[in-house]
């Protein structure tokens, strides 16, 4: 049986695992931490108190959840009340729910104009997320030899293409390129509706609401919710989800090593021959890198084996992280301005605190000069509102994505700027939720810098990657290389810097097994 | 009123609209071309603002103008003469500079002054741009094909992009989506490592949009510098002897002289619309002109949302032209100077002046710049393209006196305090004050000063919320979906009526391409 080392024990490389485990390979996975997941862990935030330290968002694909059986092994998935909740400085909140007419219904009060638009808004974009997602469930084509599965899987796109009707078929043309504030106002009149639908669209990348482009990380935001059934909660937190998928791995004859560190590449003779893990060397038929595509090539390959056109535009691969992440924990449950007393329901799902899409734009403003954002926009969730045994009976965990806080500092360094970053975050959230600070009992920051040394995502990018039209599909990460594989016979990706992409989904994994077993058991 | 029935009426005389006449009427059409001003050309028109000055008031510099028009209407014998403009002068705030100019290996040591690494890489990125603006080019010609269809001729145009696509070499097909995605600091970050190198290239990105050069989409726009066709010189820019008008008013000779009838000062209030189709075109004094077909070179909001009663228009339609996004951003300063301005970093009137003079010092300012436009005010610290024509063109002011063009950006048409008739000398006093910064004694040179403001250009020459271009230069406005999805092909939902202005493909910047592009549909159409 071939053995192929897959380099990093994050939801990518156990769910390829799991498929190269499947189609008669011998995986092994190489995980440098004690726990494996990678992005998706479960960490001990206080004495009493577990949090998700990274994602506390998964939306695993359906398909890779019943493939691996996960449910058996004891993964259970929660489902919040609601779906977004985005908060105001002052007034009511506003509320989205996974059925659009109940949305529509809880807008009325605010605009009716925007009530009669949002099933529209959402049933448009539903159609459009069905084209993209058919895009995002097969291999990028090879341009220059498309096969005959290639042309099948585009000819079905077409066809799908087709099948939306003109209207939404340029709407689908249109919303790729734009900014997501020209998207969003074009529907709706409330800013802070308009900001809520932005958050997604700009968190963890580069971009601010009025950046072109933001449009189509919505878009591919929303095609992977219709993989995922909006699963986005489970119990324990993400790290039980990864528990689960490397026993899945290990059940299907796949060999877990926690604790190994993947020091290099190996190559001979223009072939890669294995890996050295802890100063001992692992032979193999063929590597598979689970970890971004820039430590794949700038750190854990000698530059001799690459040419140095390949080693300029991997470098010139975009991964700037702008995302910071701060866990709480909380001695009770915390009292949102907007928020009645006995509507907590209304906290279990994405709490968005960025009230305009100006205020968004600002705190993107920052980042342009590598400031952390004076006043930062910030995703929150309370997974204990869902999941008690989280934290002790009436105290709680809340989880915060930290906008904006760029990798590259202009003045500082990130180990000196961690309370800055804390102090803006805890002030940021008094200003919803006065009274939360003497609720704190630990505080834990994870900054960009930290992103990259202690859980290796180059640059902080939780994406592995800018998510723009230049670095997506047949481009992603390279054009040329798309397909999984890389300039080394031998050596392929498997991680969020391959398509489809980011936002924890397994995508890649899935899609780049299939593709490395063709190859090596061809 | 006699009742002479027109081939076609065409709304406006700007370039565009005199295009479009002049290619109808070679055809055999009896064509009526109607302006609102007293002169012709819209905004690439020259005016004696002050007397022996001549300004090129709006437009200033030409480079896109199609070769295919400048031969087949026979500009350069009506007097259109394009004179090089040479080099690119950016004074820093430190006392260096930054000067490129046509001579090659001049500006490879100008550029190592700063950056060895950067000097290799110019001529790599110069010969990367050439053949992109190759690839690129036979697309402005081009009719757009509408991906929606299944119309054999729709297919096979979008077939034989994607074939022209696959058929460039592998680097080539990397650096082509990312010029039609990436921001414009981003795509130079690859190549260049000097920071006012990159600020100065980055500002041809950002030229009439609503954009900033860390802006994704901006990077497109750069290729435009390199798609010239001036003898193929460096940049390829030049001005038109005279001023721009000359390239305005060349075109209207051709047009007269092919029996083209060119009335100004006649102002357009309506256009008629029975059983969906466009019979006439009304004016403001009430008088209504017969026409076969209606031609419209003005913007889309004045043809549906002004000329037209919406409710003859399909709703979708209307969606679509009501967000079509202008925002106006950029405004101009024009100065009648009776001596030069001298720059500190490199004193005296040499050749430094004779080019462009770029006010881009850095990529943070360019970028600060934009900020202040998001919220709704004009550049403090403001990016400004400035030439003096009359250094090559003495023609246009009085002997030892000068004429210089600022074009300023950003300045954003929607303001979030006052109103751009309060702020007009503030604005320009902006402009001055910025200059001065580089060149002291340009403010005691200063005999006559002209603010145009974006909502002077909306009001004056007729372009909505002060846009340049007719609309937004950026993806979701471009190739088929400019001005709207479905309608890119010249025609509109109203049979009879069409557009040939810079609102539709490929845009604005003196082109004449929608002009040239417009009439052919329309004689396809037409048949005879």
């Amino acid at each position: 049986m071939k053995e192929v080392v897959i380099i990093g024990g994050g939801h990518n490389g156990l769910t390829a695992a799991f498929y190269l485990a499947k189609a008669g390979l011998r995986p092994i996975v190489l995980e440098s931490r004690a726990v494996v997941g990678g992005g998706a862990m479960t960490g001990d935030l206080h004495p009493g108190f577990k949090c998700p330290t990274l994602s506390h968002h998964t939306s695993l694909w359906t398909d890779i959840v019943s493939d691996m059986d996960l449910v058996r092994l004891g993964v259970k998935f929660l489902e919040p009340r609601v779906d977004v909740l985005a908060a105001p400085i002052d007034g009511p909140p506003l509320v989205l729910y996974a059925d659009p007419d109940q949305t529509a219904e809880a807008m009325r009060a605010r605009s009716v104009k925007d009530a009669e638009a949002y099933p529209a808004y959402r049933a448009s974009m539903e159609q459009i997320a069905t084209v993209v997602g058919s895009l995002l469930a097969s291999p990028p084509p090879d341009i220059d030899n498309p096969g005959a599965g290639d042309l099948w899987n585009l000819l079905g796109v077409g066809r799908k293409f087709r099948g939306l009707g003109k209207r939404d078929s340029y709407r689908l043309l249109r919303w790729a390129p734009m900014a997501v504030s020209d998207l969003s106002r074009e529907w709706f009149e409330s800013d802070l509706l308009c900001a809520a639908l932005a958050g997604p669209a700009v968190s963890g990348t580069m971009l601010g609401p009025r950046s072109a482009g933001s449009g189509l990380v919505l878009l591919l935001q929303e095609a992977h919710r219709m993989f995922s059934g909006n699963l986005s909660q489970v119990r324990g937190g993400p790290g039980a989800l990864t528990l689960a998928m490397a026993i899945a791995a290990h059940d299907a004859g796949a060999d877990v090593r926690r604790g190994t560190t993947v020091e290099r590449i190996l190559v001979k003779d223009g072939q890669v021959a294995g890996v050295l893990a802890g100063g001992r060397e692992i032979p193999a038929a063929a590597v598979v890198s689970a970890v971004d595509p820039k430590t794949t090539f700038m750190r854990l390959m000698n530059p001799t084996d690459l040419t140095p056109d390949f080693l300029m535009k991997i470098g010139n691969y975009r991964a700037a992280g702008t995302l910071a992440r701060v866990n709480l924990a909380l001695a009770g449950l915390p009292r949102f301005r907007c928020v009645a007393q006995d509507e907590t329901a209304l906290l279990s799902g994405r709490i968005h605190l960025g009230p305009t899409l100006d205020y968004i734009e600002r705190s993107f403003d920052h980042a342009k000069y590598g400031e952390i954002s004076t006043e930062p926009w910030l995703e929150v969730r309370i997974p204990s509102i869902l999941d008690p045994d989280l934290a002790p009976p009436g105290a709680h965990v809340m989880s915060v994505y930290a906008h904006y806080a760029p990798f590259t500092l202009r003045s500082g360094d990130w180990a000196s700027s961690r309370d800055l970053l804390l102090r803006r975050v805890l002030a940021t959230l008094e200003q919803f939720s006065p009274g939360i600070g003497s609720l704190v009992l630990a505080a834990e920051v994870v900054t960009p810098a930290d992103l990259e040394s202690t859980y290796g995502f180059w640059g902080g990018h939780i994406h592995h990657g800018e998510l723009a039209l230049d670095q997506l599909a047949t481009m992603r990460p390279l054009l040329g290389y798309g397909r999984y594989e890389s300039p080394v016979p031998g050596l392929y990706l498997c991680g969020a810097g391959t398509h489809p992409g980011g936002f924890m989904t397994g995508g890649s994994g899935k899609l780049a097994a299939r593709e490395i077993a063709r190859s090596l058991t061809a | 009123m006699r009742a002479v029935t027109y081939d076609v009426v065409i709304i406006g005389g700007g370039h565009n609209g005199l295009t479009a006449a002049a290619y109808l009427a070679r055809a055999g059409r009896k064509v009526l071309v109607l302006e609102r001003r007293h002169i012709v050309g819209g905004a690439a028109v020259t005016e004696e603002v002050v007397k022996g000055f001549k300004f090129s008031v709006c437009s200033y510099v030409v480079s896109l103008l199609r070769p295919e028009i400048i031969r087949e209407l026979d500009l350069a014998r009506r007097g259109l003469d394009i004179l090089p403009l040479d080099g690119a002068f950016t004074p820093m705030p430190d006392g260096d500079y930054l000067w490129r100019v046509n001579d090659h290996s001049k500006t490879r040591r100008e550029i190592a002054r700063h950056s060895l690494v950067d000097a290799e890489a110019y001529d790599e990125y110069g010969r990367a741009m050439v053949a992109m603006g190759r690839f690129v080019k036979p697309i402005l010609s081009m009719l757009p094909p509408d991906p929606t269809s299944l119309d054999p001729r729709d297919l096979r145009d979008l077939l034989g992009l994607v074939q022209r696509f696959r058929d460039l070499p592998r680097q080539d097909q990397y650096t082509q989506v990312q010029l039609m995605t990436m921001s414009a600091i981003d795509f130079l970050d690859q190549w260049f490592e000097t920071d006012v190198l990159k600020a100065t290239m980055a500002a041809s990105g950002i030229i009439g949009t609503f954009l900033g050069v860390r802006s994704p989409g901006t990077a497109y726009v750069l290729l435009h510098h390199y798609m010239g066709d001036i003898d193929g010189a460096f940049r390829s820019w030049g001005f038109a002897r005279g001023g721009t008008g000359a390239i305005s008013n060349a075109i209207a000779d051709a047009a007269r002289e092919a029996g083209v009838e060119i009335r100004t000062e006649v102002a357009v209030s309506g256009i008629t619309v029975r059983n969906n189709k466009a019979e006439a075109v009304v004016l403001d004094n009430g008088h209504e002109i017969r026409a076969n077909i209606v031609a419209s070179s003005v913007d889309p909001r004045l043809t549906f949302l002004k000329f037209i009663d919406e409710r003859v228009l399909p709703a979708d339609f209307l969606d679509d032209i009501r967000r079509y996004k202008f925002r106006g951003s950029s405004g101009k300063v024009n100065l009648a100077l009776d001596s030069l301005p001298e720059f500190t970093c490199l004193p005296g009137s040499g050749p430094h002046l004779r080019g462009a003079i770029s006010i881009s010092p850095g990529v943070d300012y360019m970028e600060r710049a934009y900020d202040a436009a998001k919220y709704g005010a004009f550049s403090r610290q403001p990016y400004i393209d400035v030439v003096i024509p009359s250094l090559t063109d003495p023609s246009v002011a009085p002997p030892g006196k000068h004429v210089m063009s600022c074009f300023v950006q950003y300045a954003p048409y929607h303001l979030s305090e006052g109103t751009w008739d309060e702020k007009r000398e503030e604005f320009g006093d902006t402009v001055v004050d910025t200059l001065s910064q580089y060149a002291p004694n340009l403010k005691s040179s200063i005999v006559h000063r002209q603010v145009v403001t974006p909502l002077d250009l909306e009001r004056e020459w007729g372009l909505s919320e002060g846009n340049i271009f007719q609309g937004e230069l950026t993806l979701e406005q471009l190739f088929f979906l400019r001005p709207a999805p479905g309608w890119a092909q010249y025609r509109t939902p109203v049979k009879n009526l069409y557009m040939c202005g810079s609102a539709t493909h490929p845009g604005g910047g003196i082109m004449g391409a929608p002009g040239r592009n417009a009439a052919l549909r329309i004689l396809a159409d037409t048949g005879r």
